[in-house]
C-alpha cells in the first residue's frame, strides 16, 4: 500500500540551533564539554589581557607631564604617553627643520591629490595617471624634500611633473562628472571636433606644450631652501626609503623575473647569479655592504652619501624578492597563453606586457604585497647603520634627559604604527585579489 | 568583394626565402648575449681597477693576513675558548658563526613546535581560540621584527629584577633563576662512563625502530593495532635511565650559586640571547603558523570525511590522512623559514648579540678594515647555508615526488 500525500508540504523553519546566538555559541564555543571549559579558560585570560592592557595603556596612563619623573609621580603603573606626545615631530619628520615642515606635508598632500583618481570609478587613462605618479612625482617631492638649486634637468622635470599634476586632476573632476576625458571636453570647448583626428591631436599637443611652458617659467620663480640629507628622518624617511623600494622594485622584478626564464643561456646565467646571491644574505650584510663597499667602487672624487647608497642596497635587495614572486607566477601561466600570443602575430615583449604579465602579476597579488610589506618592516634595519629613522627616533627618546629610560611606550607606538600601515596594506590586497579575480566561484 | 580582394593579396605575399641578417632570430639572441656579456664585463672591470686604485691611493692592504691579528675586544657569549689578547681575527669569525648557528638552531626549532600549535589551533572548531590565534598572526607578523627584538631586550628581558632578586623557576630551591643578567640553569658536567649511557639511548632508539616496524607488519598480517608510541617511550627513557643508575650516576651537575654580586656557576644565557630566541621564535612561529594551516587546507575536504567514513577516529584521521598528505606542502615553506630565521638572525646586531655580523662585519671591520674580504666572508658564510638548505629541499621534492607516483 502506498500512501501519497498530494499537499505540499510547507517548509519548517531553520532549527534554533543553526538560527539563534545560543544555537551558535553552542556549536562554536560549547559544543563539547572540553570545548566549554576551554572557552571559558580562553575568556577569563583575554579579560585579564585586555583589563590590564586598559588600565596601563589607557586608564592609569600619563597624558600630560614634562618629565618622565612627572609621570611616576602621577601614576606609577600607567604608561607615559607623555613622551610619545613630546616627540611626536621628531617620530614623525625626524630632524627637518621645524619652519620647513610644510614641505613634508605638501608632498604628501601632493602624493594623495595624484592618486586619489585611481580608487574613482568614472576615470578613464588610470594607467598613464600611475605612471605618471611612478616616473614624476618623485621628482617633484624630492625637488621638495631636498631643495636648493635646481638644474635644467629639475626644472624640466618638476614643470612636466605640475603639467601632469594639474591635467591629471583637471582630467579627473571632469570625469567624475562627466564620465569624459580632459581631451574630449577641451575639444568640444574649441568647437573643433569636426576636424580630423590628426589636426585634432596637434592641437592638443599645442595647449600640452603651452601649459608646459607657463609651470616652467612659474617653477622658475620660486625655490626652496636647501635641507641636508643628513637631517631628514622619521617616518618621513622610512617613508621616502620604503617608497622608492616598492616603486622600484615591480619593475626592476619582472625585469629580474624575464631574464631568468630567458632562453638566452649569458642573461639567464646572469639573472640568476644576481637573484641567488642577494637572497641567500641577510638585507642588514647588505646594507653593510653598501656603505662599507660602495665608496671603494666608485672613481675618486665621486662620493655617493649614506642615503643614497641605503637606497640602492634597498632596491637591488627587493627586486630579487620580488624576482622570485613573479617568476612563480609566470610558471603558473599555460603554454596555451604564450602560444596564443604568438599566434595573433605578438612579438616577445608584446606578449609579456599584454598577455602574460597582466595575468602573472594578478595572480601573485597577495605574495607581491606580502612583498612590500616585508619592505616596509624591513626599512627599519637602516637604524643599524646609524640612519635616523622612525625606530632611531623611538629609541632615542630614552636617551633623552627628561624621559630617560622610557623604553615600551615608544616601541609599542612604532609598533601599532607599523601595524596599522601594514594591516590596512594586507587587507586591501585580499580585496584587490577578489576584485580582479576572473575565476568562477562556486 | 573587400574580403576576396584581401584574400588575394595574402596570396601574391611570398614568404621571403632569403636570410634576413637583422631578423633572425639566432642573429638576434647572439648579439643580445654579446652585449649583455660586454655591459657587465666592462662594469665588473671597471669596479675592480677602481677599486684596486682606491685601495692603493688610500693605503689600504688586502688579504687574509688579516685573520691571524689578535682581536682585542671581548665577546660576552662564545662556544669555545677565546681570551682578549690571544684570539685572533680568525677566532672571532668562528665565534660569530657558532654563535649564529647556536641561536638559529634553538630558534627553529622552537619556531616550527610553536607554528605547529597555533596553525591547528587557527583551525579548531572553537570560535574564540581560532580568532585568538588569528589575533596572534596578524599582530606578529605586521610588526617589524627589529622593533619586537628591541622591545623584549629593553623593555622585558633588561628591566628584570636585580640579582639579589631574581625569579626562581625551580620553587625556591634556586636552581633556575632569572634576572637582568640572563637566565641562569644548571649545566651538567659528564663523568667518566657517562657514555655507556649514551651507548644505552641510541640502542633504546634503534629498538624502538625495530619494534615500530614489527607492529606495523603486525597490522599488516592481522589487522590488529599495537599501541607504538607508549611502549617506545618507556623504552627510550627506562632502558637508559637503567643504565645510568646501574653505572653509578656518572653525571655532575654545576649549579649557580650567587657569590658576591652574581651568580658562579651552571650555564647562563645572556637577556640578549633571550630577547632574540623569543622574539625570533614569536616572530617567525606566526608565518609557519599560516604555512600549517595552508597546508592542512590544501588537503581536499573529502579524504577526510572518507577517514571518518571508514571508522577513523578524529585524530587517527588526522595523524594517518591529512598529514601525511598535508607535509609536501608545509615542508618546502617550512625551510625557507628556517632560512629566513638564519637571516634574521643577524638582527642581533641591534640589542649587543656578539653574533657574526656583530663581532666580524661591524666591529672587526671597524678595527681591522679589509672591508671585501670581510663582507665576502659574510656572505659566503650565508650563501652556503643557503645553498646547503636549497639543496636539501630539491632532495625533499624528488623523494615526495617519487612517493606521489
Amino acid at each position: 500500500m502506498t500512501v501519497v500525500n498530494h499537499k505540499k508540504t510547507t517548509a519548517r523553519a531553520a532549527p534554533l540551533s543553526e538560527t539563534s546566538v545560543l544555537g551558535w555559541m553552542h556549536k562554536n564555543l560549547f559544543s563539547s564539554i572540553f570545548n566549554s571549559v576551554l572557552t571559558l579558560i580562553t575568556i577569563y585570560v583575554i579579560y585579564l589581557t585586555l583589563n590590564g592592557l586598559w588600565s596601563w595603556g589607557i586608564y592609569d596612563a600619563v597624558w600630560i607631564a614634562e618629565t618622565r619623573r612627572e609621570c611616576f609621580d602621577i601614576s606609577i603603573g600607567g604608561a607615559c604617553w607623555a613622551g610619545i606626545i613630546a616627540w611626536l615631530d621628531n617620530i614623525f619628520y625626524g630632524r627637518y627643520p621645524r619652519e620647513e615642515l610644510w614641505r613634508i606635508d605638501l608632498g604628501l598632500l601632493l602624493l594623495i591629490v595624484w592618486m586619489i583618481p585611481l580608487w574613482l570609478p568614472r576615470v578613464k587613462a588610470k594607467v598613464f595617471i600611475g605612471l605618471t605618479t611612478v616616473f614624476l612625482y618623485p621628482f617633484l617631492a624630492g625637488y621638495l624634500f631636498a631643495g636648493g638649486g635646481k638644474d635644467i634637468f629639475m626644472q624640466i622635470m618638476i614643470s612636466a611633473a605640475i603639467t601632469c599634476l594639474i591635467g591629471n586632476s583637471v582630467h579627473s573632476l571632469i570625469g567624475v562628472i562627466s564620465g569624459k576625458t580632459l581631451a574630449e571636453i577641451l575639444l568640444k570647448l574649441l568647437g573643433i571636433t569636426g576636424l580630423a583626428a590628426k589636426i585634432q591631436r596637434n592641437i592638443l599637443f599645442a595647449i600640452l606644450g603651452f601649459a608646459f611652458a607657463l609651470a616652467y617659467l612659474w617653477q622658475m620663480s620660486w625655490d626652496v631652501e636647501s635641507v641636508s640629507w643628513v637631517k631628514w628622518g622619521g617616518l618621513f624617511l622610512t617613508m621616502v626609503i620604503a617608497g622608492i623600494g616598492i616603486a622600484s622594485s615591480l619593475p626592476g622584478g619582472v625585469l629580474l623575473a624575464l631574464g631568468r626564464r630567458s632562453k638566452l643561456p649569458v642573461i639567464r646565467i646572469l639573472s640568476t647569479a644576481f637573484i641567488e646571491l642577494f637572497r641567500s644574505v641577510p638585507l642588514i650584510t647588505v646594507l653593510f655592504m653598501a656603505t662599507t663597499m660602495f665608496p671603494l667602487f666608485m672613481p675618486e672624487g665621486f662620493i655617493l652619501n649614506k642615503l643614497t647608497q641605503v637606497i640602492i642596497a634597498v632596491c637591488l635587495f627587493n627586486a630579487c624578492y620580488m624576482a622570485e614572486t613573479v617568476r612563480a607566477g609566470l610558471q603558473a601561466i599555460s603554454q596555451g597563453q604564450f602560444e596564443g600570443a604568438h599566434t595573433i602575430g605578438l612579438g616577445y615583449w608584446g606578449t609579456m606586457s599584454f598577455i602574460i604579465m597582466p595575468q602573472a602579476l594578478k595572480h601573485m597579488i597577495p605574495n607581491i604585497v606580502g612583498i612590500l610589506i616585508g619592505l616596509l618592516k624591513d626599512t627599519t634595519l637602516v637604524s643599524i647603520i646609524g640612519l635616523f629613522d622612525i625606530l632611531s627616533m623611538l629609541r632615542a627618546i630614552s636617551k633623552d634627559t627628561p624621559w630617560l629610560g622610557l623604553h615600551k611606550e615608544p616601541l609599542l607606538f612604532g609598533a601599532m604604527l607599523f601595524f596599522l600601515l601594514c594591516f590596512a596594506m594586507s587587507k586591501y590586497s585580499r580585496y584587490m585579489e577578489e576584485k580582479l579575480s576572473t575565476t568562477h566561484k562556486n | 568583394m573587400t574580403i576576396n580582394d584581401k584574400i588575394i593579396k595574402s596570396e601574391q605575399i611570398k614568404p621571403k626565402k632569403q636570410f634576413d641578417f637583422f631578423h633572425d632570430e639566432r642573429v638576434r639572441s647572439i648579439f643580445y648575449q654579446i652585449l649583455t656579456a660586454s655591459i657587465v664585463g666592462w662594469v665588473a672591470w671597471y669596479l675592480s681597477t677602481t677599486t684596486s686604485h682606491n685601495l692603493e691611493t688610500r693605503g689600504m692592504q688586502s688579504g687574509f693576513g688579516f685573520l691571524g691579528v689578535e682581536a682585542g675586544f671581548d665577546v660576552n657569549f662564545r662556544l669555545i675558548d677565546y681570551t682578549v689578547g690571544v684570539g685572533t681575527y680568525g677566532d672571532i669569525f668562528l665565534v660569530g658563526i657558532l654563535n649564529t648557528l647556536y641561536i638559529s638552531a634553538v630558534a627553529i626549532i622552537a619556531m616550527i613546535i610553536l607554528g605547529f600549535i597555533i596553525g591547528f589551533l587557527r583551525l579548531s572548531n572553537n570560535w574564540l581560540i581560532a580568532k585568538i590565534s588569528l589575533a596572534y598572526v596578524e599582530i606578529f607578523r605586521n610588526t617589524p621584527l627589529l622593533i619586537q627584538i628591541i622591545f623584549w631586550y629593553t623593555g622585558i628581558f633588561s628591566l628584570l629584577p636585580k640579582v639579589k632578586k631574581s625569579y626562581d623557576f625551580s620553587g625556591g630551591i634556586e636552581l633556575v633563576l632569572l634576572n637582568n643578567r640572563g637566565l641562569y640553569v644548571p649545566w651538567p658536567e659528564a663523568g667518566n662512563s657517562l657514555w655507556i649511557t649514551g651507548v644505552a639511548i641510541i640502542i633504546a632508539i634503534v629498538a624502538a625502530f625495530i619494534f615500530r616496524r614489527w607492529a606495523h607488519k603486525h597490522q599488516d598480517k592481522t589487522g590488529k593495532i599495537i599501541p607504538i608510541f607508549l611502549p617506545s617511550a618507556a623504552l627510550i627513557i627506562l632502558f637508559p635511565w637503567a643504565v645510568f643508575l646501574i653505572t653509578g650516576s656518572p653525571l655532575g651537575w654545576n649549579i649557580p650559586e650567587l657569590e658576591g654580586f652574581n651568580f658562579v656557576g651552571g650555564a647562563t644565557l645572556p637577556p640578549a640571547f633571550l630577547a632574540l630566541f623569543v622574539a625570533l621564535t614569536i616572530y617567525h612561529s606566526a608565518y609557519m603558523a599560516e604555512t600549517v594551516r595552508a597546508g592542512i587546507l590544501s588537503v581536499n575536504k573529502g579524504q577526510h570525511d572518507a577517514a571518518l567514513a571508514i571508522g577513523l577516529r578524529p585524530s587517527r584521521a588526522m595523524k594517518l590522512i591529512i598529514i601525511p598528505q598535508a607535509m609536501p606542502a608545509i615542508v618546502p615553506p617550512m625551510i625557507s623559514k628556517s632560512m629566513d630565521v638564519v637571516k634574521n638572525s643577524s638582527l642581533a646586531i641591534a640589542i649587543g648579540f656578539p653574533y657574526l655580523v656583530a663581532v666580524f662585519m661591524s666591529t672587526s671591520l671597524n678595527q681591522a678594515g679589509h672591508a671585501i674580504e670581510i663582507v665576502g666572508m659574510t656572505m659566503v658564510f650565508y650563501m652556503s647555508i643557503s645553498l646547503t638548505i636549497s639543496g636539501l629541499l630539491n632532495i625533499y621534492n624528488k623523494h615526495v615526488q617519487l612517493v606521489e607516483r
